[in-house]
C-alpha cells in the first residue's frame, strides 16, 4: 500500500474543516498573490503552508479568519461559506497572527478575558478558562503583567493562549515561531503538539521545514501564490527526492568538472552557486566515485533528505530566499 | 460583498465599547483633571478676564460668565471625542492594531467603528457631567444672583454631550479612515476642530453678524451643540429642538461612511 492510499483511507472518513477549491485574492492595484489554490484540511490535523516570504500564505490565511476577502473560489470554514457566514465562522475559529497584536492597554489575564467578551462567554466561565490557557502556556506568574514586560516568546504564547479562548474548532496560526529564538520556539512546538494531541485541527504557515516536519500531518508547498506539491512531510520527501543527499563545495571549476561524473549515476543533482547537491539511494558508491575521480572538494556532507530538498527540487529556489 | 455598506450589530458595538470602559476604569481619575481644568481656564481668563471688560447688562440679558460657560460645555465635549476618534483611534489602528486582532472574533469592523462612536460620546458625557457640576457649584458659591447653571433642563446636558460626542466621533473617524499619517491631525485641528471652536456662539453670538456669517454657522455642528447647552442651562424653549434634530440628522447621514472607509482599511 503506497502512502498516498494510506493517507486517503486515514483522512477519508473525517470531516474537512477548511477547505478551499479555486481560491484567489488579488489587491487593488491588480497584484495576485494567491493564484487559484486548492487544499482540505481534515478535523484533528495539523496542516502547513510552507513556503518562501511573498508565497502566498499569509493572503490565505486572511482569507481564511475574514481578513481579506476572497476574490474568486471557494473557502469553507468549519463547514461554513466565509463569504456568507463570516461571523460565525470567526466564532469558531482561533487566530495567531504573525505580529503580535495583543492589548498593551490590558495586563496579561485581562487580554484573555476581555478576548473572551467578544466571543460572549459568560463572566465565569471566560476567568476559569483563562486561568487553565494561562497554565498551558506556562503564564500564569505572569497574569498581572504588561504587555510589554513580557519576552518575544511569552507574547507567542500569550497569543496562543488567546486564540483558544472560544475552544475553537480550527486554530489558524500564521508563522507561530518566526522571530523567536531557538528555546522559545521549541517551547511554542511543544504547545502546538499538545493541542493536536488534544485533537484540535490547526492550520499554520511557515518558512522552516524543520517547523513543518515537525508539527505538521500533512502540507502544501507553496510558490508565487500556486500550490506545487501536497502530502505528509514523508510522502513528499519519497515522491520528490532520493532518500540521500550528497553536498559537495568546492571552487567552480571543480564543480564544473565534478558534475558530469555524479551526473551518470545520480537520481538527480542541483547545481548551485557554491555548492552541488546530488540526490541518491546509493550513496556510498556514489561518493567512492568522486573520490576515485580526483576532483578536490573542500568540504563534503552527507544527510538524508528533508523537505527543504523537496522545495528546492520543485522551485529551483531554497526556501529562506 | 466588498462594496456593501454593512449595519454594525448592537452586541458587537457594545464588546468594544466595553473594553475601552475596562481601560478607562483603570486611568480615569488621572484623565479627568485636565479634562475639568481646561474649561476653568477658559472660564477664568475669557469669563472674568474679558467679561470685566463687557458692559453691565452682559449678552442677551445674561452676564459674561454666564454667556459663554454652557458654550464650553459643549466645546468641551467636542475636544474629548475628537481626541478620541483621531490620536487614539490612529494608534488601535495602526500601532497597537487592537482593531485587527478584535476583528477576528465575531465582532466585525463595522462594530470596531460603532463602539468607538459611542465611547467617544460616552468619554465626552462622563467629562461634561464632571465640568457641569463644577459649573453648578460655581455659581452657588461666587454668583448666587446669576447661577452658571440655573435650570433643571440641565440635568439633559449630559444625554446631550453624548449626542455631540458620537457626533464629534464621526467626524474624527471619518478623518482618520483617510490618513495614513499622524500628523495630519494637525491639519484637522487646526482647519477644522479650532475654527468651530472659535467661531460657533460660544464667546460672542454668530447670530448677530450681517449674513452670510449666521448663515455658515447654522451649517457647522458645534454652533447647534453650543445653542443646545446654552438652551438647556438656562431653560430652554422650543428652538432646542432644531438644534437637537440637526445634529441627529448630521450624524446618522454621516455615520456609515467612515464605517465603510475604516472596513476597507482593516479588511484588504
Amino acid at each position: 500500500m503506497d502512502t498516498e492510499t494510506s493517507e486517503r483511507l486515514r483522512t477519508g472518513q473525517r470531516e474537512a474543516t477548511l477547505e478551499a477549491r479555486g481560491l484567489r485574492k488579488s489587491y487593488a492595484g491588480g497584484f495576485e498573490a494567491v493564484k487559484g489554490i486548492d487544499f482540505r484540511v481534515y478535523e484533528g490535523e495539523c496542516f502547513g503552508f510552507l513556503g518562501p516570504n511573498g508565497a502566498g500564505k499569509t493572503s490565505t490565511m486572511r482569507m481564511i479568519y475574514g481578513g481579506a476577502e476572497p476574490t474568486g473560489g471557494e473557502l469553507t470554514v468549519v463547514g461554513l461559506d466565509i463569504r456568507r457566514d463570516e461571523r460565525n465562522v470567526k466564532r469558531r475559529i482561533g487566530v495567531v497572527p504573525q505580529e503580535n497584536n495583543l492589548d498593551e492597554d490590558l495586563t496579561v489575564r485581562e487580554n484573555l478575558l476581555v478576548y473572551a467578551r467578544y466571543f460572549d462567554l459568560p463572566r465565569k466561565l471566560a476567568q476559569a478558562r483563562a486561568d487553565e490557557l494561562l497554565e498551558f502556556v506556562q503564564l500564569t506568574d505572569k497574569r498581572g503583567a504588561e504587555v510589554e514586560q513580557l519576552s518575544g516568546g511569552m507574547k507567542r504564547r500569550l497569543l496562543i493562549a488567546r486564540a483558544l479562548v472560544n475552544d475553537p474548532d480550527l486554530v489558524v496560526l500564521d508563522e507561530p515561531t518566526t522571530g523567536l529564538d531557538p528555546q522559545a520556539r521549541h517551547l511554542v512546538w511543544e504547545k502546538l503538539r499538545e493541542l493536536t494531541g488534544r485533537g484540535k485541527t490547526l492550520a499554520l504557515t511557515t518558512h522552516y521545514m524543520e517547523e513543518a516536519a515537525r508539527l505538521c500531518d500533512r502540507l502544501v508547498i507553496m510558490e508565487g501564490g500556486k500550490v506545487v506539491s501536497e502530502g505528509s512531510p514523508r510522502s513528499l520527501i519519497e515522491q520528490h527526492v532520493s532518500p540521500q543527499v550528497l553536498e559537495f563545495r568546492a571552487d567552480r571549476g571543480s564543480l564544473d568538472r565534478l558534475l558530469p561524473v555524479v551526473e551518470e549515476t545520480a537520481d538527480a543533482v542541483e547545481n548551485r552557486e557554491e555548492e552541488v547537491l546530488v540526490y541518491t539511494a546509493a550513496a556510498d558508491a556514489l561518493l567512492e566515485k568522486v573520490e576515485a575521480s580526483g576532483i578536490p572538494i573542500e568540504h563534503t556532507v552527507r544527510r538524508q533528505a528533508g523537505l527543504e530538498d523537496v522545495f528546492l527540487r520543485l522551485t529551483g529556489r531554497s526556501l529562506t530566499d | 460583498m466588498k462594496g456593501r455598506i454593512r449595519l454594525p450589530s448592537p452586541r458587537g458595538t457594545f464588546r468594544v465599547w466595553q473594553r475601552n470602559a475596562t481601560i478607562f476604569r483603570k486611568f480615569w481619575k488621572t484623565a479627568l483633571g485636565p479634562n475639568l481644568f481646561e474649561p476653568l481656564l477658559y472660564l477664568a481668563a475669557l469669563g472674568l478676564g474679558l467679561g470685566a471688560f463687557i458692559q453691565e447688562e452682559g449678552i442677551q440679558g445674561q452676564s459674561y460668565p454666564q454667556y459663554i460657560a454652557p458654550g464650553l460645555l459643549a466645546s468641551n465635549a467636542m475636544f474629548a471625542a475628537s481626541f478620541e476618534s483621531t490620536f487614539n483611534t490612529f494608534v488601535k489602528l495602526k500601532i497597537d492594531r487592537v482593531y485587527e486582532a478584535v476583528i477576528t472574533t465575531p465582532v466585525n469592523a463595522e462594530d470596531v467603528v460603532a463602539g468607538e462612536y459611542l465611547w467617544a460620546g460616552t468619554r465626552a458625557a462622563l467629562y461634561g457631567t464632571g465640568f457641569l457640576a463644577v459649573l453648578t457649584a460655581l455659581g452657588f458659591i461666587f454668583s448666587p444672583d446669576a447661577l452658571l447653571v440655573s435650570s433643571f433642563w440641565a440635568l439633559l446636558i449630559p444625554p446631550l454631550l453624548l449626542l455631540v460626542g458620537v457626533m464629534f466621533s464621526v467626524m474624527g473617524t471619518l478623518f482618520t479612515s483617510l490618513i495614513g499619517r499622524i500628523d495630519l491631525y494637525a491639519y484637522y485641528f487646526t482647519l477644522v476642530v479650532t475654527p468651530l471652536f472659535l467661531f460657533s456662539g460660544i464667546f460672542f453670538p454668530v447670530d448677530d453678524f450681517p449674513a452670510p456669517i449666521p448663515q455658515i454657522a447654522w451649517f457647522t455642528p458645534l454652533y447647534h451643540a453650543v445653542n443646545a447647552c446654552r438652551e438647556l442651562a438656562s431653560g430652554p424653549s422650543i428652538g432646542v429642538l432644531v438644534d437637537v434634530g440637526w445634529m441627529v440628522v448630521f450624524t446618522a447621514a454621516l455615520a456609515l461612511v467612515p464605517i465603510y472607509f475604516m472596513r476597507r482599511r482593516l479588511i484588504s
